[in-house]
Order: structure tokens, then C-alpha cells, then sequence
């Protein structure tokens, strides 16, 4: 097993890698070349459970096929076929080296063990680095809580704009009753007269929303809004209907007083002066005679 | 299908490995079936195709490899039976 231009500085010169994989196929191909090891030490430890975990399937395959078409299969013929590299290719190095030790030990007289030398399962998971005793969570960490901002109250609309009242502009701290006595007033001077209310339109709120693009939906739709949707004020108001109403009330309590009924002589009441009459008598165009009635008539 | 067949000879073994050749039968059998039919080749001394269907039986077969493989092992048998006009290679 000693070969030319070995020694402690052969891998120092090229390059100072250890290649143990070439160290292996050489070992063992020198073995079996020497007849020092033969085909069953090797399957000693690389059993077929061994190259069915770790043997490629392509390997497999030219193996089946050198199997079904030779008269005999043996060892020989499976350590042939896989070759020794890719034995030592594949094969882990544990199970190799265990080859190489038992046909040194042989060759040197040693007891050598018969049983086959067997490895952990492979197992998926590599074990963690001596280094890292703190396990990591596999998930991410939950993102951080984004609080949601809270609603904006309608009282700041902005720096400058008041907030809204709802007292009426110019009104002061007046009532409802004091709003309600001075229609009544206004009412009895002009009944007739259909005029807009006298209250002051109330800048109650702003005619047009802020556009809010937070969370809760779209406008009127938006799940914490507070407002409700308004119906348009109708032009005449029933207030106005109603004052109407108690006059007319006021005045159905009692018969309409008239000068006819106190049996006055009206006619001198009403003060005509002559020159306001017509003189339609004189006017020719007005003239009717009993003839043109009668000729109407037919 | 495939244990009817070979019981009744509609095929033979080597008939269905004519099909599931060495090369199916490495890249779709379990890594255990592949241990099993090497230890029994090698303990016989040989591999022959009674001996594999020994170890990876029709259920087996029915079970790992694609059927496409298993149904043209069976439509070639009835093409040479003559039950059928189709050659199924």
C-alpha cells in the first residue's frame, strides 16, 4: 500500500488538499490487484442495503443489467460493474475506510471484526452547530401590530375654520323658542307673501368631505362613520304651514266680520268720485240695440 | 392483471422485465426492493427474471411502477396472443 511519491509533503507540493477519495480508490483497487482484499470484503460493509441508500439509480440500473444477462452474480460481478470509484465516489467514507482497516488488519495478522460496520440513518436534518445552543424559531417573527388611527372628529376641520355650531350665525345664544316667536312675527306681517325663511343659513357642516383614504371603507359606506344619509330640505317648510294653519284657525273661531252683516249702508262707504265712472253710454263701439240681439240670436 | 397474467401464462417473466427493464426498475422501485433483489440475486448466484419477480412481486409492481409500463407489458402479450391487431412495442 505504499506508493511512489508518497509522504507527509506529496499533498503539501500539489496543492496541500487531501483528496481521500483518490486515497481510497487506490488503496482498495491496489488490494483487490494484489489479491490482497477480494470483492466480498468490500460487500462485507457495503452491503446492498448500503447501495441502495447511496448509490445513484443510473448505477443501479447498469447493475440489474449486468446481473440478469451474467450466468452468475457474485460479488465480483457487483464490485465490477459499480467500479471501485464510484464506490468511493458514492459510498460514504466511514464504510470504505472500515473496508481498508479490516483487509490491513487481516494482512497484519489482527483480529478483524465480523460484523459489518453500520451508520446512523441519514437523516435529513443536519444537527445544529455546536455554537448555536439558542434554537431560532423557523417562522419569522410576526410583523410589528399597526395600530389603526383613530378617527378624525369632525370638530378640526382645520387651523382656521371655526368649529361648526350649532347655534344659528348672528343668533347668538337665541333659543329655539325665540327663533320660533320671531317667525311668528314675521308670519303675521306678511301671511301671503311666500318668502324663504328668515334663519340664516347654519354653516353646520362642511359641504364637502375630506376625502379619507383610512381604513373603514369609502365615505358613506365607511363602517365607523357617524353620519347618516340626509334627505334635501324641501323648499316650503311645514313650519310656515303651520302658522298659516293657526291664523287660519284664529280666524275660523268666528264668522269673518263684515259690514254686510251689520246691516250698514255699504255703498256710502265706498267713496267713488264721478270722474272715476265711465261714461260707456256714449261709446258706440258698447252700443247694443235690440236689433243685433236679435240677429245673434238667429 | 399482472399476477392473473402470470399465473394463467399469459406472459412470462421475462416478459414483463422486457418491459420493466433494469432501467425502470432502478429509478422507481424503493430503495429496499433494490437491496432485496441484489441479496437474493446473490445469495442464488444469479438474477433471472423469475427470481426478481420473486422478490418485487406483481403487487409490487403494480404498486412502484408506472402503469403505462405494466399495460403495454399486457397489451404486447395479447398482440402475440392474437387477441388484438395493435402491436404495442
Amino acid at each position: 500500500m505504499h506508493r511512489g511519491g508518497g509522504g507527509a509533503r506529496w499533498g503539501d507540493e500539489h496543492g496541500g488538499v487531501m483528496n481521500l477519495k483518490a486515497f481510497f480508490v487506490a488503496s482498495l483497487q491496489t488490494a483487490l490487484d494484489l489479491s490482497i482484499a477480494t470483492p466480498e470484503d468490500i460487500l462485507k460493509h457495503v452491503t446492498p442495503d448500503v447501495l441502495a441508500t447511496y448509490l445513484p439509480r443510473p448505477l443501479w440500473a447498469r447493475l440489474f443489467t449486468a446481473c440478469l444477462g451474467a450466468p452468475k452474480v457474485d460479488a465480483q460481478l457487483v464490485v465490477e460493474t459499480i467500479g471501485v470509484p464510484n464506490l468511493c465516489e458514492h459510498v460514504p467514507a466511514q464504510l470504505i475506510w472500515a473496508c481498508i482497516a479490516d483487509i490491513g488488519n487481516r494482512s497484519l495478522g489482527k483480529q478483524v471484526d465480523e460484523e459489518p460496520l453500520v451508520l446512523a440513518p441519514k437523516s435529513l436534518t443536519p444537527p445544529p452547530p455546536p455554537g448555536s445552543s439558542r434554537s431560532k424559531p423557523l417562522t419569522a417573527p410576526p410583523p410589528d401590530v399597526i395600530e389603526k388611527p383613530a378617527l378624525v372628529t369632525p370638530s378640526k376641520l382645520g387651523p382656521n375654520i371655526p368649529a361648526p355650531s350649532t347655534m344659528p350665525a348672528g343668533t347668538g345664544t337665541s333659543s329655539l323658542a325665540d327663533i320660533v316667536a320671531e317667525l311668528e312675527a314675521e308670519g303675521s306681517r306678511d301671511e301671503r307673501s311666500i318668502t324663504p325663511p328668515s334663519r340664516v343659513r347654519t354653516p353646520t357642516q362642511q359641504r364637502f368631505r375630506q376625502s379619507q383614504t383610512g381604513g373603514g371603507g369609502i365615505g358613506r359606506l365607511a363602517q365607523n362613520n357617524p353620519r347618516r344619509p340626509q334627505a334635501g330640505i324641501p323648499s316650503v317648510t311645514p313650519a310656515r304651514t303651520a302658522r298659516r294653519g293657526e291664523t287660519e284657525v284664529e280666524a275660523g273661531e268666528g264668522e269673518p266680520e263684515t259690514s254686510v252683516g251689520r246691516g250698514e249702508d255699504w255703498r256710502s262707504s265706498i267713496a267713488v268720485e264721478e270722474e272715476q265712472l265711465v261714461e260707456w253710454q256714449a261709446s258706440e263701439e258698447t252700443l247694443t240695440t235690440t236689433d243685433d240681439l236679435e240677429t245673434r240670436k238667429r | 392483471m399482472m399476477e392473473s397474467g402470470l399465473e394463467n401464462q399469459i406472459f412470462q417473466p421475462g416478459d414483463v422485465l422486457a418491459h420493466a427493464t433494469p432501467d425502470v426498475l432502478a429509478n422507481h422501485l424503493p430503495p429496499d426492493l433494490l437491496s432485496r433483489v441484489l441479496q437474493a440475486s446473490l445469495a442464488a448466484g444469479s438474477m433471472t427474471p423469475e427470481r426478481v419477480l420473486e422478490t418485487v412481486t406483481p403487487e409490487l409492481l403494480a404498486r412502484h411502477l408506472p402503469h403505462e409500463v405494466l399495460w403495454a407489458c399486457i397489451a404486447a402479450a395479447a398482440a402475440r396472443a392474437g387477441v388484438t391487431n395493435t402491436v404495442v412495442s
